[in-house]
């Protein structure tokens, strides 16, 4: 813990020593295309409208763990009574619930021009925490699995085919666990939500200590399950051994998959399904710390990056996700064939019905710790 | 002998303070965090919970270290052994000049390039199709446990070479010169004359491998899946996925138990060897 706090504060001297009075520290958590699309995109845009202000993009890792490091610093930061020195924070969801209950966050959605056009419930409920006015969804992201169709012709409906299929086609489906990124996790949470019990429960709450227990039999067939896949090295790993014809099917996050297929790093006969019951999706949310002293730019910068143009243009167009914002805000400025690509292969009503929240915080944590006990030890 | 000098221990002051800030702190305190339940008493709760969690981590990590150091000393003898006593001169310049270069690549590196290099469908697999040594339906991906020794090997041999062909290097010619005039093959030169000298410094470069493979993240992670993984692994998903400091600190003590032990056997042999001297 020390360790740490003594990085963060090396990094913050760091920062600080290079911030003129007019720089706008934006700290993100998630893989390296989050921060290229604040560097590379979201800052010069800002730039270009406020003159003389400098955007600096700070990535703090992929996964929860990301989000973390931000919350151990502004926490930090809070103890010790000093300003923080991120303006605006990138961060996942069960971050988000901590941060609010922590009173780490600035409550200033309602002020925001952009504020209305939200729909989605998960810009209120963040697994289970009421964080309504305090973050602004940045995008929405949803796990799918990929499959090679000249190996495939038939993929799987819902978890118990693909359980079916695997035992038949051994070592041809591959995830990456739940140590090497979401993609493994969220298909380990669909599988409780799956064959688990109640996953309206595990959604909503309320929590409750003993479910875990009722989890074993879905646990041990997960064992079971997993003798026969691949486990492969990350979020990455997996769309390599795609790309690489070793395995024929995988989960992986529908808008990685979307950016490695337009950069030619997966073949183009690619494909997604979103199996039944579901698996989860996420969205990342914009925040401001309680404590920065540029609240207003912050705010400022929030806006222009949740505005229907830069949603349509950076989120769908350029990244691949699923806007942050309610999707009809975005009609008109998204030509057709952009729009058509993002749902070629999972259907709005399909996003629908089989997209996912994650589980509520303890649920999901009591998820993870099981499966590292019973499955992978 | 003469007294400490105030101005001695000003001079050894920072260097003190630095080892007592920046490592005797952060290890009691990490020791500490291991042992302390979340009321203030001692426990061992974090300890059963690492063995619940992570058992299977545990006899993988220690398998993969020890199998990797006795294949690191293995390839090393050898190296160092055709330095010392190799006759002919292209072969020894040629793996003079080659055997140093994983000493200058850092191991996010290695593992980046062996990511692709031992994949099923990567580089050396593809290369033994195209030579025709190998069907393309045989090719079996090594990224996993093998992947991790075979990167730890590549690159603490090098290590262990130059300590170890440093050492041949100065030892007594005439010793080796009278065990081949007297008719013993060179590998019984090297084994029985040469080896024995050179023990000492072996040991010791085996003891820092070790450790330094036993502190690795970056290789399993980047270069195996993560069921079984090493205890590195273990302790940073702990940290950064629930902030969990106390298990990933049950975890390090376990890491400075393995690590402990085969610094003991070091000291205790070199204790040995003074006592002799």
């Amino acid at each position: 813990m020390r360790r740490s706090l003594l990085a963060a504060g090396l990094a913050a001297f760091f920062l600080s020593s290079a911030a003129s009075a007019q720089t706008l520290n934006v700290a993100t958590a998630g893989d390296q295309n989050m921060v290229d699309y604040i560097k590379d995109y979201l800052g010069p845009l800002f730039e270009k409208s406020h003159p003389g202000v400098k955007v600096v993009a700070v990535g703090t890792g992929p996964g929860d763990g990301g989000s973390q490091k931000i919350f151990e610093k502004l926490d930090a930061q809070k103890q010790a009574a000093s300003a923080s020195d991120f303006d605006v924070v990138v961060i996942h969801q069960k971050a988000a619930g901590t941060m609010v209950q922590g009173d780490l966050l600035k409550k200033y959605r309602d002020v925001l021009p952009t504020g209305k056009l939200v729909t989605r419930d998960t810009a209120t409920n963040s697994l289970g925490t009421d964080v309504s006015g305090y973050v602004m969804p940045m995008f929405h992201s949803q796990t799918a699995i990929a499959y090679n169709p000249d190996l495939i012709k038939n993929p799987p409906n819902n978890y118990a085919e693909l359980r079916e299929w695997v035992k038949k086609n051994p070592k041809q489906f591959g995830y990456n666990g739940i140590k090497g990124g979401m993609s493994g996790v969220a298909f380990v949470t669909g599988w409780i939500s799956a064959f688990g019990g109640d996953p309206a429960k595990l959604e909503k709450g309320p929590y409750d200590a003993a479910t875990k227990a009722t989890w074993d039999k879905a646990m041990a067939d997960l064992k079971e399950f997993n003798q026969n896949v691949v486990i492969t090295p990350g979020n990455a790993g997996t769309l390599d051994m795609l790309n690489r014809g070793e395995i024929a099917m995988g989960p992986v996050w529908v808008d990685m998959f979307y950016t490695w297929k337009a950069d030619g790093k997966l073949p183009p006969n690619m494909r997604l399904k979103l199996v039944s019951p579901g698996m989860p999706g996420q969205p990342m949310y914009y925040a401001i710390p309680a404590k920065t002293a540029q609240e207003k730019l912050a705010a400022e910068f929030i806006a222009l990056a949740t505005s229907p143009d830069v949603q349509a243009e950076g989120i769908v167009k350029r990244f691949n996700w699923y806007p942050g914002i309610d999707a009809k805000n975005l009609e008109g400025k998204l030509d057709q064939a952009a729009w058509n690509q993002l749902f070629a292969d999972i259907p709005p009503d399909t996003l629908a019905a089989n997209g996912k929240p994650f589980p509520i915080g303890p649920y999901f944590n009591d998820i993870l710790e099981t499966y590292e006990k019973k499955v992978a030890n | 002998m003469a007294k400490p000098s105030l101005l001695g221990l000003l001079l050894v002051a920072p260097a003190l303070a630095m080892i007592g800030a920046l490592f005797l702190y952060p290890l009691g305190f990490s020791l500490a965090a291991a042992f302390t339940e979340p009321g203030g008493g001692l426990s061992l709760m974090h300890f059963q919970k690492a063995y619940e969690l992570y058992s299977t981590d545990i006899l993988f990590t220690l398998f993969i270290v020890v199998v990797s150091t006795l294949l690191t000393a293995l390839f090393s003898i050898a190296i160092a052994g055709i330095l010392t006593l190799g006759e002919t001169p292209w072969l020894v310049a040629a793996l003079r000049a080659l055997y140093r270069w994983p000493l200058f690549i850092p191991f996010i590196v290695a593992a980046q390039c062996m990511r692709t290099f031992l994949a099923k469908n990567g580089l050396m697999n593809n290369s033994f199709v195209a030579l025709g040594l190998m069907e393309p339906l045989q090719a079996t991906s090594l990224l996993d446990w093998r992947g991790i020794i075979i990167t730890f090997v590549w690159k603490q041999v090098p290590f262990v070479t130059l300590m170890l062909a440093g050492a041949m290097a100065s030892i007594d010619r005439a010793t080796i010169e009278a065990g081949r005039n007297l008719g013993a093959s060179r590998i019984r030169v090297l084994l029985e004359l040469v080896l024995p000298q050179v023990g000492q410094t072996l040991l010791v470069g085996l003891v820092l491998s070790f450790v330094t493979m036993l502190s690795v993240l970056s290789v399993p992670m980047m270069v195996a899946g993560s069921q079984p993984t090493m205890l590195t692994v273990d302790m940073a998903f702990r940290i950064n996925s629930y902030g969990d400091y106390a298990t990933a600190n049950a975890l390090g003590v376990i890491s400075y138990a393995i690590a402990g032990t085969v610094a003991w056997i070091y000291l205790r042999h070199s204790v040995k060897r003074e006592v002799q001297a």
